[in-house]
């Protein structure tokens, strides 16, 4: 049952993503109609199908890494309807679709089967610390690709020559404007769960901070988006050294999220 | 049944002589009516600053021709040596390739360009206005502004700007986004920034400012054309408030250099500022293009940019032609189908000929409808005489042998003999 809703909420992603494409290349309105209830469809499907598994485990459904991946496509997917609501960026599709269908089938190669849960996960703060951490770490991700696409589409200006993504994306002012929402969206959200992780380290574990890969990688996260905020509130930091600092914010992050679960190990190795 | 053009364009003729051959808006009527005494049935008259060119349905095309030649050079006082030496005479399948090519922009001075399509439906609108089209020149200009609509959108031969003001407004529309809430500083009052407010008005941008050395050009500017004047000195005032600048000054040296603009971001927080300079020599120091957030295109920029859109256009052209061939195709196995089948013409032009002349008459009675109003009306009646023939004209199709012919045209000759009788009647009472 949970099995074929997760399936169809994939279809409905692939779906939109083929429609996005398509979209990019035709350039017709009803194409990307296609693609954007597609993508409605396939959201609220995938946020039942989390909620059923929620349900059948009994536990917040994220504690390994098919849970991980799904649950951070869902977020990448709620936050992008949210902004398409806010700014006319039916371009962006083909760019976060794209990303959305990878994690998904990306999800599908680890086991989705569910197991009872790690005494040491048993608690409250799961729930609110993952939660808010995907949260905003779905929301930098998004930030990310805005700004590889700022850089682009602003050297294609600046320099006169080409005009292949600054004629068919969003305007700068616009991508600008998604980067400073994401991060004034994004930061509350990393910094509430880096703090509940630490209290709920101090439950678990003994000890608030103990310094291991995950937390140490989340820090530098952390203070790389501290200086953005300070940079652009008190500096007037705009455009383009922004979208540098966006992306290596995100660099950070994925260090946090694949590099410490995949290659170094440490208290975090559960999924 | 033959469609014929005759006419001139910027290729045969030059500017002297189609200034010649242009028909006003008033000469129009008047040239319709000169063609219907003469018994030409259909006929457009599409007249712009590039072409004159009138399109005709007749049946012996010489005789048309030398017709209007007449009526030209007789009525409208036009040099018969321009009549022979500067035009152009197709014919056929030629002739309605050669509307669509007009129509979809491929034949005009700038390739692509999306004006001419608003002349043709208006050079038609005129024609139908006075009754000066029928069955086939309605078919044919109905096909072409389906067939232009298609070259549009199935091709991009009109997505990349080629006039300085147009490629200005489209790469700031790349900054900025929406231009309503922007605000531009129009530097110099000279025939460049005329040309380029004219522009900006058109695409209603929040506020435009005018300076110029000699205060009262750009008060005069102001006046005539849109913008709020400022003194000279308040420049570097403006540009901290504005998202846009053009300057085409004749200064000699740079007005604006590296060190103003270095303050002046100071002072915006940075926020993007575009600088359009079409001045020579430059009014903008090129190194301004290095200041982040700055965006600095001159003249030759954009020329270049120009050069580039025109000749993506020239390779949409290509998608543009097979499009409009297959068209073509399409259209000339459609005619030879209402030549082959006369009778489904016969059908449809008696129809259509009752419907106009009812519709004309309950026109007549409504005078205080509106435009509007007459347009339903019209479409309604349309409608009605499509669905009510369109048996008929099936069963033509399906089985012509001389019987059913026979039957068909009874049908719709009795009709018309009973409507005289009626209106007869109806009078007599």
């Amino acid at each position: 049952m949970n099995v074929s809703i997760f399936y169809s909420a994939i279809f409905c992603y692939l779906l939109s993503t083929l429609s996005y494409l398509a979209y990019l290349v035709s350039g017709k309105k009803t194409v990307e109609r296609t693609g954007h209830y597609a993508l409605v469809a396939a959201f609220f499907i995938h946020l039942v199908s989390v909620v059923f598994r929620y349900l059948q485990a009994g536990h917040t459904p994220i504690t390994n890494m098919f849970e991980a991946l799904s649950f951070f496509a869902l977020c990448i997917a709620g936050f992008f309807l949210y902004l398409k609501a806010t700014y006319r960026i039916n371009s962006l599709g083909c760019i976060v679709l794209p990303f959305i269908s990878i994690l998904l089938i990306w999800a599908l190669a680890y086991p989705a089967d569910i197991k009872p849960l790690a005494p040491v996960l048993r608690s409250y703060w799961l729930p609110v610390h993952t939660i808010f951490s995907f949260l905003g770490n779905a929301i930098f991700f998004v930030s990310f690709l805005v700004s590889v696409l700022y850089i682009i589409a602003e050297r294609e200006i600046k320099r006169k020559k080409t005009f292949l993504f600054s004629a068919r994306f969003p305007s700068l002012e616009t991508l600008d404007s998604i980067n400073y929402r994401c991060m004034s969206y994004g930061f509350p959200f990393l910094t509430v769960g880096i703090i509940t992780g630490s209290i709920w380290a101090g439950f678990a574990w003994g000890s608030y901070w103990s310094w291991d890969p995950k937390e140490t990688w989340s820090l530098i996260t952390w203070i790389v988006y501290a200086i953005l905020i300070h940079n652009r509130l008190a500096i007037g930091w705009r455009g383009r050294k922004t979208a540098y600092l966006m992306i290596a914010g995100f660099i950070s992050i994925l260090f946090t999220f694949v590099g410490v679960n995949l290659l170094i190990g440490g208290l975090h190795s559960y999924m | 049944m033959q469609i014929v053009v005759f006419g001139l364009n910027h290729n045969t003729a030059p500017v002297e002589i189609r200034e010649k051959l242009f028909l006003t808006e008033s000469q129009v009527p008047q040239f319709f009516n000169a063609l219907r005494d003469r018994d030409i049935e259909e006929s457009a008259v599409l007249s712009t600053c590039n072409r004159t060119e009138i399109y005709l349905c007749t049946n012996d095309a010489d005789e048309s021709l030398a017709v209007i030649k007449e009526i030209l050079e007789n009525s409208f006082n036009i040099d018969r040596r321009i009549l022979e030496e500067y035009t152009y005479t197709l014919k056929d399948e030629s002739s309605y390739r050669h509307l669509f090519l007009v129509a979809s922009g491929l034949d005009s001075m700038v390739v692509g360009e999306a004006q001419i399509l608003g002349q043709v439906k208006d050079a038609y609108r005129t024609a139908t206005h006075n009754n000066a089209t029928g069955y086939l020149l309605n078919k044919l200009f109905h096909k072409t502004f389906n067939v232009a609509k298609r070259v549009r959108s199935e091709t991009r031969i009109g997505y990349n700007p080629v006039s300085i003001s147009s490629m200005a407004v489209e790469l700031s529309k790349r900054i900025f986004g929406e231009l309503h809430q922007r605000k531009v500083l129009v530097i110099g009052a000279g025939e460049m920034s005329e040309t380029a407010l004219r522009y900006l008005k058109k695409e209603g941008l929040h506020e435009i400012f005018i300076i110029n050395r000699t205060f009262g050009n750009a008060k005069k500017l102001a006046e005539d054309i849109a913008g709020i004047p400022y003194p000279f000195e308040s420049m570097s005032d403006l540009l901290m408030q504005v998202d846009m600048v053009l300057t085409s000054t004749g200064s000699e040296k740079p007005l604006i250099d590296t060190g103003l603009i270095v303050q002046v971001m100071k002072k915006r927080k940075n926020r993007p500022l575009f600088l359009v300079d079409i001045a020579v020599p430059r009014d903008v120091d090129p190194t301004v293009n290095k200041i982040e957030n700055v965006y600095l295109y001159d003249i030759d920029d954009l020329k270049d940019l120009s050069q580039k859109h025109l000749s993506d256009r020239l390779k949409e052209s290509e998608k543009a032609l097979e499009i409009i061939d297959s068209e073509v195709k399409k259209f000339s196995s459609w005619l030879r189908q209402s030549e082959k089948n006369p009778l489904i013409t016969f059908v449809i032009d008696k129809a259509e000929a009752i419907r106009t002349k009812e519709f004309k008459k309950t026109a007549q009675k409504l005078k205080n409808a509106d435009e509007e109003t007459l347009r339903s009306i019209d479409m309604l009646t349309r409608a009605i005489v499509k669905k009510l023939i369109h048996p008929h004209v099936a069963l033509i199709k399906e089985d012509s042998d001389r019987e059913t012919s026979e039957i068909i045209k009874r049908l719709f000759t009795l009709e018309e003999e009973d409507e005289k009788d009626l209106d007869n009647r109806d009078e007599g009472q």
